[in-house]
Formats: structure tokens, C-alpha cells, sequence
């Protein structure tokens, strides 16, 4: 589940390179320079027509060559040949990009292939059989909710490896974008799983824009099912005994996503800038990050789409979505504004600067009010 | 890549350098590209590489030169994205970093300073008063400081930090950077910041193309003189 190179400059005794232990494939340093030109000459060698390799072969000289340098495309693209030729399982590539990464957390390549596959999986129709073996058959939302979570995973150790690892946290939004829909239970899952890990990594500024897109993506999908919630609405009072039973059913989906909070959302995030803030001073990205989450409270369209959603249901008598009704309660008796009110960061803000000795975390203070005062004009 | 759907600032950039420069740039050839640029701004203020990513500092100026090529710098939020570039100016280094809580890098001297120019010139069409008619909006001379005392190799070649080891990449951008913090302005409007002895002093180079002015436009004159290359392959 891990590869590694082990430091080894000359070759002591008469033995395999390769070093297996607890499920970790080490290769000792010295055997590279000549494997590597090796393994690289065949292939080459063999795209030029000059030497045939036979599928196997092929298989296991493409895997030697990415597990030794992973931004080799050609390999890669070998392999794409073989996965639509139908001789080679797309899975064992996530597999082998997952163990390449362990040791080239960056690779471009291979996040890169790894989308491609990605794609090939999701469409249904050009799968080779080989594919539905294991444990795939099973049906394509549940298969496909099993590989965004392994995607996330693998994002997630991808990124633990390399501090504001841009490409494995993009492959990750491209992940819920194309794979996940941005659903808002995918966005909510993500929202309490990255919880934790940027926790324990502040400093991580993509870990925490990740967070940004997650509470932006719920923010717009909230907006669009309040549109169409509204829209059925319209449609109902116009004509109440029409497809009652369908749009029922449509609105009841909408009902559940309605029953996303997101001023509340946005609370939380504030509460764990601040804890983080108090906890670790002086990390910019923590400052960064609480700016753009009051930005996206005070400005947010859907603070302002539900309260027209609101008046909207206070007029049709015959709404029974419990859900929704309580929600609309909820903002009517307390008006968001005041409780993501600058007030409170205002206090927050002095106090740090008046307990905080770190001379970074002063400079964010200072710069964060002065935020406050010019983009709010509080 | 189609041209309309560049998939990366970077792109967008290259295929819009070599068409200005060559005489093929068409309205055709580019439609959609600015404004899909425009969406890779974010609230940073700094672009990313798809809509919707970080900030970072490779891919903001690749995108806003491409606009500035295309004409279409007033489709970003100008003032946001001059907050976010002076912001990668490191107060202790003197350097730039490429994206927030980053560490300083000196091929950013380039990426990250290099925007202050195109950011001077947008400014300045749109009839901004308060443009400095002498300096940039960035510290020049502790830019200059950080290259020249940290960025060098003793065996020649420039790179990232010190501790690393020199690349032509970083020889380049660190170069680059240089000379953008030692030149103000063209022409008439010209004024130099030079750091140390006179023999540091660089030639200017060209904001947007990152080679000199001068050779931006014998290349121009050059193309402009060539016929334009027809759209039926063998014409």
C-alpha cells in the first residue's frame, strides 16, 4: 500500500533490490540508474515498432516505469491503449496511481490519468465485462458513491503528504463536480470529513479554500432548490389537482435539501476559524479563510432567496412539508444577520489583540478589522 | 486543446501570445476564452487553474496577460485581484509566494510581480488618478534585494530559495523579476530602481510577452509583413 526508495548507494551484497515488508515495496537507490533507462529504452523501443512486447509485458514494464517516475506520460498512455483494448482492468490503474502517489503526492500525470479513468468508469455503456467482477456489479449509484469516497481518501493522504497539495485538492472538486454532482449530501459528508483534517493542518490554505468551495457549492444548490421549490409552488396554486402525486414527490427531494442550514453552516465555520485562530496564531490562511466566510454570510443569496421563499409559503394554505415550514419559522424569529453580526467579530478581534503576543497574529488582527471597516462599512 | 475551452490559463496564454505576435489573432479563434478566464478569478481576487480553484500565482498571470492580449482585462474584478498579488509580497523576505501561507519562491518574482505592470496599465485606461507616475505597487527594491542576496548561485544560475539548487527555470523567472523591479514604465514615462552596483542593471523586459520590447516588435513588424496565412489547409 506504500512504495518508497530506500537510500542505498551501492549494491553490497549479491540480492534482489526490491525490499517487501508489512505491505511496503522499498527499492534500493542504487539499482534505479539501471533499471530505470532500462525498463524506458523497452518501451521506447517498442512504440517505435521495433521491438514487440506482448500485453503482459507491456503491463508490467509501464507499472515498473510510473512506480520509478509517474510523470511519464507515454507509459500511462500505453496503458490507456490496453484499458480499451479491454485487456487490462481500469481499477488496477486507480491502484497504481493510489501507490505512486504514496511517493509522488504531486504527479500531474497521474491525477491526471486517474480522471480519465475515472471517466471511463462512469460511463456505463463502454465497460468491458472485466470490469463488473469484484465487487463494481454492484448497482451504478451505490458504485459510484464507493469510488467518490476512495477518491477522497486517496485526495486526502495525497494532500497529507505534501503541504497545499494544489493538484490532488483540485482533482478532489473535480471529483464531486463530475463523479459526486455536488450533491448536498456529497457537500455536507465532505463538509464534517475535511473538519478534522484541516484542523490538524492550518496552514494548509487549499485544505481551507476546499472548505470555501464546499460552502459555496451548497450556497448556489440551496438557491436553485428554492427556485424550483418555488416555481412548484406557483405551478400548485394555479393548478392544485394537477399531478399532485409527482410534483409531490419532486418536492419532497427538495424538502430534504431544503433542510440544509446554511447560515447555520456558515456559523460553524466561523466558530472553527475562531477556535483555530485562538489555538494556533499567526496563520494567515485561518485569517484569510474567516474574511471570506463573513463575506459569503453577509452576502449570500440565499439568506435572501428563502425569505422570499418565505412569503411565498405563508400564502399557500395547503403546504404540509414540515421541513420546510420549520425551517421558515426558524428565520422569521431570528433574523440572520445579527447573529454573524460584525459586532461579534469586532469583539473578537480585540480581544486577541489584547491577549495574543505573537507579532503575525497582531499584523492579521489589525489587517482583519480594517477588512471589517472598508468592505462592510461598519 | 480548442481555444474556446483552453482548460488552463496556460494555455490560453500561449495560444494568445504566439497568435498576437504572429498576426492570426482572430475574434473566432478566441470567443469564450476571456470570459472562461474571468471565471477562474475567485474570491481570493488571484485566479486558478479551473473555475473554481485556489488562487495561484503561475496561472494568474497567465490569464490576466492573456486578457490583456485579448483586450479583455475589465471583465475581472481589478481591485480584488490587486489586493490578492500585493498581499504574495512576503514582508520579511522581500519575495513573492505563490499562494497564501506559502513559502517564498523566486520564480514568483516574475508571476506574482510581473502582474503589477499589466495591473498599472489596466488601472491607468481606466483613467485612474491615483497611479504612482514612478513606481509600481510593489516593493522593488526589496524584491531586488531578496534575488540578488538570496536567489543566487555561487556557481552561477539563479533559483527558488536558498538550499535549492539552480534549474533554468528559476534562472529565468529570477531574471525576469529582476528586471520588472528595475524598470518603471516606457518611453518617456521611463524610471529605474536599480539595487546595488550599476552593473546589476538589466535590460526592461516586455510585461506581457517577458522578452524585450524590442523584440516583441521586430516579431510584430515581422508577421505584420508576411501574409496572413489562409484557413484551408495548402492555400
Amino acid at each position: 500500500d506504500e512504495i518508497g526508495l530506500i537510500p542505498c548507494p551501492e549494491a553490497r551484497y549479491n540480492r534482489s533490490p526490491i525490499v517487501l515488508v508489512e505491505n511496503k515495496l522499498g527499492v534500493e537507490s542504487w539499482c534505479v540508474k539501471f533499471l530505470l533507462p532500462y525498463v524506458h529504452n523497452k518501451l521506447l523501443l517498442y512504440r517505435q515498432r521495433k521491438q514487440w512486447l506482448n500485453k503482459d509485458e507491456l503491463i508490467d514494464i509501464t507499472c515498473t516505469l510510473l512506480l520509478l517516475n509517474p510523470d511519464f506520460t507515454t507509459a500511462w498512455n500505453v496503458r490507456k491503449e490496453l484499458i480499451l483494448s479491454g485487456t487490462l482492468n481500469p481499477l488496477k490503474d486507480l491502484h497504481l496511481g493510489k501507490l505512486a502517489l504514496t511517493k509522488f503526492p504531486k504527479s500531474p500525470e497521474t491525477w491526471i490519468h486517474r480522471r480519465w479513468v475515472l471517466q471511463q468508469l462512469i460511463q456505463e455503456n463502454s465497460l468491458p465485462s472485466l470490469v463488473t467482477k469484484g465487487n463494481l456489479g454492484a448497482v451504478p449509484v451505490e458504485r459510484i458513491h464507493r469510488l467518490v469516497q476512495e477518491e477522497m481518501n486517496v485526495c486526502s493522504e495525497a494532500a497529507g503528504r505534501y503541504p497545499s497539495n494544489y493538484n490532488a485538492w483540485s482533482h478532489r472538486i473535480w471529483v464531486l463536480q463530475h463523479l459526486g454532482k455536488l450533491t448536498v449530501k456529497v457537500l455536507l459528508d465532505e463538509l464534517s470529513s475535511s473538519k478534522y483534517w484541516v484542523s490538524m493542518h492550518v496552514s494548509d490554505h487549499s485544505g481551507f479554500h476546499y472548505r470555501q468551495f464546499l460552502l459555496t457549492s451548497l450556497i448556489s444548490r440551496t438557491v436553485t432548490d428554492n427556485n424550483v421549490l418555488v416555481q412548484n409552488q406557483m405551478i400548485n396554486e394555479q393548478n392544485p389537482s394537477l399531478q399532485k402525486e409527482e410534483s409531490a414527490g419532486a418536492e419532497a427531494a427538495c424538502a430534504e435539501e431544503q433542510s440544509v442550514d446554511v447560515p447555520c453552516h456558515l456559523e460553524e465555520e466561523l466558530e472553527l476559524c475562531t477556535e483555530l485562530i485562538d489555538t494556533y496564531p499567526g496563520h494567515e490562511t485561518l485569517w484569510c479563510h474567516s474574511d471570506e466566510t463573513l463575506n459569503n454570510s453577509h452576502h449570500s443569496p440565499a439568506t435572501s432567496h428563502m425569505a422570499q421563499a418565505m412569503d411565498v409559503d405563508g400564502l399557500n394554505e395547503s403546504s404540509s412539508k414540515q421541513g420546510y415550514t420549520q425551517e421558515t419559522k426558524r428565520l422569521k424569529r431570528t433574523p440572520v444577520q445579527d447573529s454573524l453580526g460584525p459586532e461579534m467579530e469586532y469583539r473578537f478581534i480585540d480581544k486577541v489583540l489584547s491577549t495574543c503576543r505573537d507579532a503575525d497574529q497582531a499584523r492579521f488582527a489589525t489587517a482583519y478589522r480594517k477588512w471589517l471597516v472598508t468592505f462592510l462599512g461598519q | 486543446t480548442h481555444p474556446e475551452h483552453p482548460l488552463c490559463p496556460r494555455s490560453a496564454y500561449c495560444a494568445a501570445s504566439v497568435a498576437s505576435l504572429t498576426n492570426i489573432l482572430t475574434p473566432a479563434l478566441f470567443a469564450g476564452t476571456a470570459e472562461w478566464i474571468a471565471r477562474c478569478q475567485n474570491w481570493e481576487g488571484g485566479i486558478g487553474g479551473v473555475p473554481g480553484m485556489e488562487a495561484h500565482g503561475g496561472y494568474t498571470f497567465c490569464g490576466v496577460a492573456a486578457l490583456v492580449i485579448l483586450k479583455k482585462e475589465h471583465l475581472l474584478n481589478l481591485r480584488s485581484l490587486l489586493h490578492w498579488v500585493t498581499g504574495r509580497q512576503m514582508r520579511f523576505e522581500g519575495g513573492f509566494q505563490g499562494r497564501c501561507n506559502k513559502l517564498v519562491d523566486g520564480c514568483y518574482s516574475f508571476w506574482q510581480a510581473g502582474l503589477l505592470p499589466l495591473l498599472h496599465r489596466a488601472l491607468h485606461a481606466r483613467g485612474d488618478t491615483a497611479l504612482s507616475m514612478t513606481r509600481w505597487m510593489f516593493d522593488q527594491t526589496a524584491l531586488q534585494e531578496y534575488i540578488l542576496l538570496c536567489c543566487q548561485c555561487p556557481a552561477g544560475g539563479l533559483l527558488d530559495k536558498p538550499g535549492k539548487s539552480r534549474d533554468f527555470y528559476h534562472t529565468c523567472y529570477c531574471l525576469s523579476g529582476l528586471a520588472i523591479a528595475q524598470h518603471f514604465g516606457s518611453g518617456d514615462l521611463h524610471h529605474e530602481v536599480v539595487l546595488g552596483v550599476p552593473e546589476n542593471r538589466l535590460q526592461a523586459t516586455h510585461p506581457v510577452y517577458n522578452i524585450t520590447p524590442e523584440k516583441v516588435m521586430r516579431a510584430v513588424m515581422h508577421f505584420l509583413q508576411q501574409p496572413v496565412p489562409g484557413l484551408e489547409p495548402g492555400e
